[in-house]
């Protein structure tokens, strides 16, 4: 059973803490456009929505990279990406369904969540428990992943 | 296998070679073609370092050596230093004008001899072949080596615009100098003398990839889809989600 990163709308404040503690962690900065998390409003309805990697379980990214740069983790269910492989060809950018692949010129790098290596430091900083961090298991708990949430609407790639 | 290098005693498994294990154990060695992947280039040269074995030293490029049983690597040694700079500035002499390079003679505090200086001199490529070798991984092969000597570069055959480019600007992301230069400009992309147009996204109606490269991209997965933009995809998925939760409130 594999951990995933589970996300609740409804509690989001909109606050983009995430965003930050994702680009603070991973680029010692704190630049939303560097975060593997975004956050995105929907006014009319008073939502807020994060959205970051499903780590889907036929990824899209996967299939089209011509250098194996991204692999599936198996055991921890994460779609990783390695950096020192990865030739800038923006491929994967455009094949995720979900549009949760991008490309920082400025850092010459793919801007993808891996979870932290299990620490996902967005779910820790959160403040109001939008995000979580927890086994996949309970059927309540996967109708709030939003992996599952999609299942309907975009078949096979999601777990 | 265990091996020396600078006195740490480090791990290694037959078959590689000393700049992965120097960098799987933290240690630092100077290079400018060094990429994983794509090992075995060995154009730069700044990778050298001593090997000793028993008695015997010797200097080596570290990005292709083969490491071997007991040996003891020492990263920078006088020789070594003088070496270095004198790589760097034979490199500044390739490419008197690009600031990678200029920031690394900098840092070996390199001057290039006045007299052999061009300053107008615009060359940024220094020949390590990285893009070549990127143009190949994608399987469009549009880019080699041409002519000799002083000569040699990198280029599409005859300088033509490529009909087995497809833009997708991996030969630039790749390259340690900079040297390749993309062009995107109002749904065009220029690069290696030819000009691509840019998918526009049905639904914001910016420019995100080449026409070819999304098309490679599309055939990759079997997706015939009208082409949106990573940022389009990531609303539509957020909407979906948003409106299951509309749903349950
Ligand atoms: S940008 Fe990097 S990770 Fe993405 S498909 Fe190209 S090589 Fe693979
Ligand atoms: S890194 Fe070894 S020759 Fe360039």
């Amino acid at each position: 059973m594999s951990k995933g990163i589970i996300i609740s709308p409804d509690k989001c404040t909109g606050c983009r803490t995430c965003e930050l503690a994702c680009s603070f962690m991973k680029h010692d900065n704190f630049n939303p456009k560097d975060a593997a998390i975004s956050v995105l409003a929907f006014d009319e309805v008073g939502l807020q929505v994060p959205m970051t990697c499903l780590q889907c379980d036929d990824p899209h990214c996967v299939a089209v990279c011509p250098v194996n740069a991204l692999e599936k983790d198996e055991n921890t269910g994460v779609v990783n990406h390695d950096r020192e492989k990865c030739i800038g060809c923006k491929m994967c950018v455009s094949a995720c369904p979900f549009g949760n692949m991008t490309y920082s010129s400025r850092l010459k790098q793919v801007i993808k969540c891996d979870e932290c290596g299990g620490d996902p430091q967005c779910v820790k900083l959160c403040p109001s428990g939008a995000i979580v961090y927890k086994e996949l298991d309970s059927s309540m708990e996967r109708r709030r992943n939003i992996a599952s949430c999609f299942k309907e609407a975009f078949g096979e790639v999601i777990r | 296998m265990k091996l020396k290098i600078d006195g740490i005693i480090c791990e290694g498994r037959e078959g590689e070679t000393l700049m992965e294990v120097a960098k799987r154990h933290g240690i630092h060695i100077p290079s400018l073609c060094y990429r994983k992947g794509f090992e075995g280039l060995a154009r730069c040269r700044l990778c050298l370092v001593e090997v000793k074995e028993g008695s015997r030293r010797r200097i080596v490029s570290s990005c292709v050596y083969p490491i071997k049983e007991n040996i003891e690597v020492t990263v920078t040694t006088d020789e070594i230093q003088r070496m270095r700079k004198n790589i760097i500035m034979l490199l500044l002499l390739k490419a008197p004008n690009n600031s990678y390079i200029n920031k690394l003679a900098e840092e070996y505090k390199v001057a290039a001899p006045e007299r052999y200086m061009n300053p107008l001199d615009d060359e940024n490529c220094i020949l390590c072949g990285l893009c070549v070798k990127a143009c190949e991984k994608m399987g469009t092969n549009a880019i080699s080596f041409v002519n000799r000597g002083i000569y040699k570069k990198v280029s599409t055959p005859y300088d033509d615009a490529s009909k087995d480019c497809i833009g997708c600007g991996a030969c630039a992301e790749v390259c340690p100098t900079n040297a390749i230069l993309v062009e995107d400009n109002e749904g065009k992309r220029k690069i290696w003398n030819r000009e691509f147009n840019m998918v526009k996204c049905s639904l914001c109606g910016s420019y995100f990839a080449t026409e070819e490269a999304y098309k490679l991209m599309q055939e990759k997965l079997n997706d015939n889809e009208e082409p949106i933009c990573n940022e389009c995809r990531k609303k539509i998925a957020a909407d979906k989600l948003k409106e299951s939760f509309a749903n349950i409130y």
